[in-house]
């Protein structure tokens, strides 16, 4: 303990003291640091090769047989991956997958920007607000919400009533083939709380003078939103627009629970995940159905990488001249 | 010095002893034990699908089995249907299976060619099981290529559920032998007499298809494959889409909202066909009255029915056979499980439990009057032959045939489909 307190007490001497000991017992005693770092990670470690890595190079090879679960596995080649585009059912599920991502995340970013711009100044019952609108995505992710959503979206429930109120007779969302995704859609949207807290604390960092220097030019707020606010959280909105698409892509719980696990009606609802799913664990095609998922990953992987490459268009990161 | 080193050894040991605890933990709880206690206590697990009320039955016959047999504990799960035969699947492909479970005949050749399902004939030899004191010929339905893969619980029939209160405002009274034209008509009449539709989707029901290709001189399946060609499905759901349209037929929007409700019990439609002992779901879950009405005929007499059953099956990776199999003995034949179970799965299929209920309320008279009439008139065939991936076609036929109301495909996509998906099934 007392070399602890000269060590604060009087810190550069010390550390050099410290680094012209250290080649004594640097190498044993690294080691040993580094073996007991290891062994406490271990159970991580172990939960990472057998849950994540192993079963991912298993399914990277099954991808490539006939596997049916029971049987051992039959080498097949990329026929999974023809038989694929082949398959209207996967068509379906790419088009459905495409049309939740395409429509749902610019809204869900569009709301959530659009709130923390409003939640950005500062007002009465600030704390209140935030927590309130990001509630949702604390309990989006729950399954009751998915049957709350299936039973607001029926016949005669609160939406059809008040379409119907306004003029619009669709009946419910739920039964109707044209309109179901947009259920999960707004499910989505709704759950818009997370990508709005970070837009709030990119906001923050937008420094005030700039503002102000912006006013006394004359700028009016749409000016100002679209010279400095928008250039200035770029990053963030990058961020959100990165994690977000990713996150879409795997869209499942509520597509599941919203259609009664059928991911009906008609495949309305036929996500992409949902199609994995129906093919490994119900037709027991586990091959194609790895297939499926690291085809997925290469769509994801292709998105994220157009993405980035995008960045440097429209990303602008401040120089640090300091 | 010395005694940092000491600690850091001391923390190192400590890391290890903390990851192999956690990896033993992880070993134990995959690892599993076979069942038997060092009392010599075996413990078999039975699951089963259905809802919450036939577990509450199941499990009052479970204390009574292991009142009998103090050495054997029966650990039990349920799930619906669906849920049912995905876990199943998964667990019987990691080779741990359930010792005892519910089964039916879409099922057992798929799971016979997997090697998953015991044959209970060497415990029939053993002496832990009897095949004896059953109903009519009702054991056949377990039988696959000489192996008996299942005993039956008890056995059913497809019928026509109906909405009784629904019938009678429209004047409709179903008669034995009345045929396709007379049902259809009757649909008409109560669509326009009460505006409920008449039934809530007939055309995605295979098992109804197969008594109307019966009549006609076919069935669903073959020992290989489908007993149909694109030619008859299209005209049949053609026909069914036709229905949706006009209104006598529920349109599968409502249907999509009811589930898992079904469209007759919320209101929504006046009759479904489904097996007879289904009634019991109807009558728990809408507010009306139902009842059971015979199947429309072509020639005015043959309906095609056949008794199928749920059997219990016992797997073929048990540690404990003997013990499986003295459970599915006491649930099939014990005269108080019978009093318990009364017609939940179908008409008891062994002489002792069908005599030792006498059934009081209305559903399970009128279930018991269905089969005996059925049985009486003559109709009752052998039971078409269900191929490997017979559940499979089930669920796509269901599938496809329903969505086509929709109105998002055409009938002849969906036939073809429906043959892809079928010869996909099979060769699985």
């Amino acid at each position: 303990m007392g070399t602890a307190v000269t060590l604060v007490k009087d810190s550069v001497p010390a550390t050099r003291k410290a680094r012209s000991a250290a080649p004594v017992t640097k190498g044993r005693r690294g080691r040993r640091e580094n073996l007991a770092g290891y062994l406490f990670m271990s159970p991580w470690i172990a939960g990472f090769l057998l849950l994540t890595a192993g079963p991912m190079v298993a399914s990277l090879y099954f991808a490539f047989t006939d596997y049916n679960l029971f049987n051992s596995p039959k080498w097949v080649g990329f026929d999974n991956f023809t038989a694929m585009f082949d398959d209207p059912r996967w068509r379906k599920s790419v088009e459905v997958t495409a049309k939740y991502v395409v429509i749902g995340t610019p809204l869900k970013l569009l709301l959530a920007l659009g709130v923390a711009l409003l939640l950005a100044q500062s007002r009465r019952g600030q704390a209140f607000y935030r927590a309130a609108f990001y509630a949702p995505s604390l309990i989006g992710a729950s399954v009751s919400i998915g049957f709350v959503w299936r039973s607001l979206f029926s016949d005669g429930a609160v939406v059809d009533r008040t379409q119907s109120f306004l003029g619009f007779h669709v009946g419910g969302w739920v039964g109707n083939a044209d309109w179901v995704l947009y259920c999960l859609v707004a499910l989505t949207v709704w759950q818009f709380g997370a990508p709005m807290v970070i837009f709030l604390a990119g906001l923050k960092q937008v420094p005030r003078e700039l503002y102000e220097a912006a006013e006394m030019d004359g700028a009016g707020p749409f000016r100002r939103f679209w010279s400095i606010t928008l250039p200035m959280i770029s990053p963030v909105l990058f961020f959100n627009v990165l994690l977000e698409t990713i996150h879409s892509f795997q869209i499942f719980g509520s597509a599941y629970v919203v259609s009664n696990t059928y991911c009906g009606p008609a495949d309305a609802t036929l996500v992409y995940t949902c199609y994995l799913y129906q093919k490994g664990f119900k037709d027991a095609q586990m091959g194609f159905a790895a297939a499926m998922a690291w085809m997925l990953l290469l769509a994801v992987a292709l998105v994220t990488a157009v993405l980035f490459w995008s960045q440097k268009k429209w990303v602008h990161y401040e120089e640090d001249a300091r | 010095m010395g005694t940092g080193t000491n600690v850091e050894r001391r923390t190192v040991l400590k890391a290890a002893g903390v990851s192999a605890v956690t990896l033993g933990l992880a070993a134990t709880a995959c690892g599993g034990n076979g069942g038997t206690s060092a009392d010599g206590t075996v413990t078999i697990r039975y699951s089963w699908w259905g809802a919450e009320e036939r577990a509450k039955k199941i499990n009052q016959s479970i204390a009574l089995f292991e009142k009998k047999y103090p050495k054997i504990k029966v650990k039990t799960d349920f799930q619906t249907y669906q849920s049912f035969w995905e876990k199943f699947q998964t667990q019987a492909a990691g080779g741990n299976p359930p010792d005892v479970f519910q089964n039916a005949v879409g099922f057992l050749r798929k799971y016979d060619r997997r090697g998953i399902l015991l044959d209970l004939n060497s415990q029939v030899k053993a002496g832990n099981l009897s095949l004896d004191h059953f109903r009519a010929g009702v054991t056949k339905v377990g039988e696959v290529d000489g192996k008996q893969l299942g005993v039956p619980v008890g056995s059913n029939t497809m019928a026509l559920v109906i909405d009784k209160k629904v019938f009678e405002k429209a004047g409709v009274d179903p008669a034995t032998g009345w045929t396709w034209d007379d049902y259809f008509k009757a649909l008409k009449t109560i669509h326009d007499k009460t505006k409920v539709p008449g039934d809530t989707g007939y055309f995605a029901i295979m098992y109804l298809y197969d008594l109307y290709l019966r009549q006609n001189g076919k069935a669903f399946f073959t020992e290989d494959g489908l007993g149909f060609d694109k030619s008859d499905l299209t005209e049949w759901w053609t026909d069914g889409y036709g229905r949706v349209k006009a209104g006598i037929v529920t349109d599968p929007k409502v249907v999509a909202q009811d589930q898992p409700k079904s469209s007759l019990s919320a209101g929504h439609g006046a009759s479904e066909f489904t097996w007879d002992n289904f009634t019991v779901r109807y009558s728990a879950e809408g507010s009306s009255t139902y009842g059971l009405a015979p199947i429309p005929t072509m020639n005015g007499k043959d309906t095609g029915q056949y008794l199928a059953s749920l059997m219990l099956s016992a797997s073929a990776h048990t540690a404990h056979p003997k013990e499986a199999a003295q459970f599915i003995d006491f649930m099939v034949h014990d005269p108080a499980v019978g009093q318990i179970m009364g017609y939940d799965r179908g008409i008891l299929a062994s002489t002792e439990q069908y005599a030792a209920f006498k059934p009081t309320d209305t559903v399970s008279k009128e279930i018991a009057q269905y089969e005996d009439t059925t049985a009486k008139s003559g109709v009752l065939g052998t039971i078409t032959p269900h191929p490997s991936g017979a559940d499979t076609v089930e669920a796509a036929f269901l599938r496809i045939g329903g969505d086509l109301g929709q109105g998002k495909t055409k009938v002849t996509d969906a036939v073809k489909q429906f043959f892809t998906e079928s010869e996909a099934a099979f060769q699985a």
